[in-house]
């Protein structure tokens, strides 16, 4: 039965109608734009302004350019510490979730969710109107008379790296909570029976088991990440430079579409990494639990 | 299998409830979470929204009801909001009537075709799709603000019904069928009322990532269509102004009134955790 079943799926012209209907509309509206863009990312602009499709790896080589280089590694520098920090943070939080009552759990993970389904340029502002010069932070150390002048955390790296950390913490959340929520609780006590203490349970025994699950999720927050455009440029002021951002101005400001493109390809070839990794582990998994 | 595993974990978890470290811990992140937001509920109402001791008051409120900033990025985010939803919910019912069966059997590129657009950075969705209507000749517009929105919920859809029809009886068809219904009937009265819950569930989701969207919009709109995002991110450009904070109140206080209702709905919670 299963089978045939398999042979039916496999058969393109036993796909019903209906199928065929959502097929062209993923093929159109998301395969085909995203070729497009990995199409672009090998040909040039003309002097004129306009698109020759040519092959050329040039996008590609400028992207190694000593100045994208810098670009890039800054973005690397600032992402990884964000995504350390959402780990460090959300790991407690994981912790308290995984441990919790049913009841308890499905509060803690709705409240932890809602603020991400308001309007992203909102949570942006709502920083701002914390942490800005004239933000609610500024105004009470101001009254308490610890500073004379407002201290600036926003329009500079730090601005940048709050903005992250807030804004992705939860996607790691998820992970790390789905990690833990699998760990055998009856090996953590096994290790204090056989007499180790909380940190070696915790580093030897707790960590190891993790591990893959939460590497796999940090990937897929840290990428992202590395994209982000409105964060650097609202959080992060003019002079901060941030891969995103130079991505999308390669679209908007200097209208090199396909140096933009080849940066966006780029990014993309990170996340299909990822999502890769993220599958290889998963047989694994399966393999190891069947056999 | 995996079940009875969780549930051990479970009750292990419940025998020993998390230690005051890692709920104090929970607690103070979800204090960071919700503060910047809720200062800027309170400042909507303060006289002088830079000076806390100001005083509360409504006029900011009032004055925002009045003036056409509020009205028109608001309808046209709803207008956007329901025709992309309407859109999703379509062609993903039918993508998960057509390929639900074999959803298990689906071969490893077609099931990533369709995680695509869910899993992809929104700036690449985006970008690329504003390449795509460039390149098309689409004129950028309400339309196509739409159809961006609608593409990529349409694989949310997808996944909620897949679910939705894993649930349904399969002989439940042919038992309307040995009792002489026709096959419009056994659809329309029999099928479809078992179904309603997942397409609403999926159509509010779409709604909902549509309402809150701006990064699509900002890049698929072109220029003169605002949508409610947009005239909060041009509002900020421009400085910060009591305008400004009445609209984010209106703005969270709708998007929260969504996610409450989304988590309410059988269908569409689980996505509220991993998706958006």
């Amino acid at each position: 039965m299963k089978v045939e079943v398999k042979r039916l799926v496999l058969r393109l012209r036993d796909w019903p109608p209906s199928a065929w209907i959502f097929f062209a509309w993923l093929v159109c509206l998301s395969l085909l734009p995203f070729l497009i863009i990995f199409a672009m990312s090998f040909a040039v602009r003309s002097p004129g302004g306009d698109i020759a499709w040519t092959f050329t790896l040039a996008n590609y080589e400028r992207a190694f350019h000593l100045v994208y280089l810098r670009v890039l590694t800054k973005t690397v520098f600032l992402s990884a510490g964000a995504t350390l920090t959402c780990l460090l943070v959300g790991f407690p939080v994981a912790y308290y979730l995984a441990r919790a009552s049913h009841a308890q759990r499905q509060i803690g993970l709705i409240l932890l969710f809602i603020p991400f389904w308001t309007n992203f340029i909102l949570r942006i502002y709502g920083i701002v109107s914390i942490f800005g010069n004239h933000g609610l932070l500024n105004q009470l150390l101001m009254r308490w008379g610890l500073v004379d002048t407002p201290v600036e955390i926003l329009y500079t790296r730090a601005g940048v790296y709050l903005g992250l950390v807030y804004n992705y913490l939860p996607f790691l959340v998820v992970p790390l909570f789905s990690a833990l929520e699998k760990f055998d609780l009856s090996l953590r006590e096994a290790a204090m029976d056989l007499g180790a203490n909380r940190w070696q349970t915790f580093t030897r025994v707790l960590l190891p088991n993790v591990k893959e699950g939460v590497a796999v999720g940090s990937l897929f927050v840290f990428i992202p990440m590395m994209g982000e455009y409105v964060i650097p440029d609202l959080l992060g002021g003019a002079k901060e430079v941030f891969l995103g951002k130079v991505m999308v101005e390669q679209f908007f400001t200097m209208h090199d579409w396909p140096f933009g493109s080849a940066l966006a390809s780029i990014l993309s070839l990170g996340l299909v990494l990822a999502v890769w990794l993220r599958m290889s582990l998963e047989r694994t998994r399966s393999q190891t639990t069947s056999s | 299998m995996a079940s009875q595993r969780e549930k051990n974990i479970e009750s292990a978890g419940a025998i020993r409830p998390p230690n005051r470290f890692v709920t104090f811990a929970f607690w103070l992140t979800i204090g960071f979470l919700y503060l910047p937001l809720a200062w800027l509920v309170v400042q909507a109402f303060l006289n002088d929204p830079a000076n806390l001791a100001s005083g509360f008051t409504l006029r900011w409120l009032e004055a925002l009801f009045a003036s056409d900033a509020l009205w028109e990025p608001l309808m046209n985010s709803l207008i956007i909001g329901i025709a992309a939803a309407t859109l999703a919910t379509v062609v993903g019912t039918l993508g998960a009537v057509g390929f639900g069966p074999f959803s298990t059997f689906m071969p490893p590129g077609l099931h990533a075709l369709i995680v695509l657009p869910i899993m992809i950075p929104e700036v690449i969705t985006g970008l690329s799709l504003l390449l795509f209507f460039l390149l098309f000749q689409f004129e950028l517009g309400m339309g196509t603000v739409i159809l961006a929105h609608a593409s990529f919920s349409a694989s949310f859809v997808y996944f909620i019904m897949v679910e939705q029809l894993r649930k349904l009886d399969p002989n439940l068809g042919e038992a309307a069928y040995d009792l002489g219904a026709r096959p419009g009937q056994i659809f329309w009265k029999v099928i479809l009322p078992n179904i309603i819950p997942g397409i609403m569930g999926g159509w509010l989701l779409s709604f909902t990532i549509s309402f809150d969207d701006f990064l699509i919009s900002f890049f698929t709109s072109g220029a003169g269509l605002v949508t409610l995002p947009l005239k909060i991110y041009s509002l900020m450009r421009i400085g910060f102004s009591p305008e400004l904070n009445a609209m984010s109140l209106v703005m969270v206080a709708l998007s929260t009134g969504l996610v409450l209702l989304l988590w309410s709905r059988e269908q569409s919670r689980k996505w509220v955790i991993s998706g958006s």
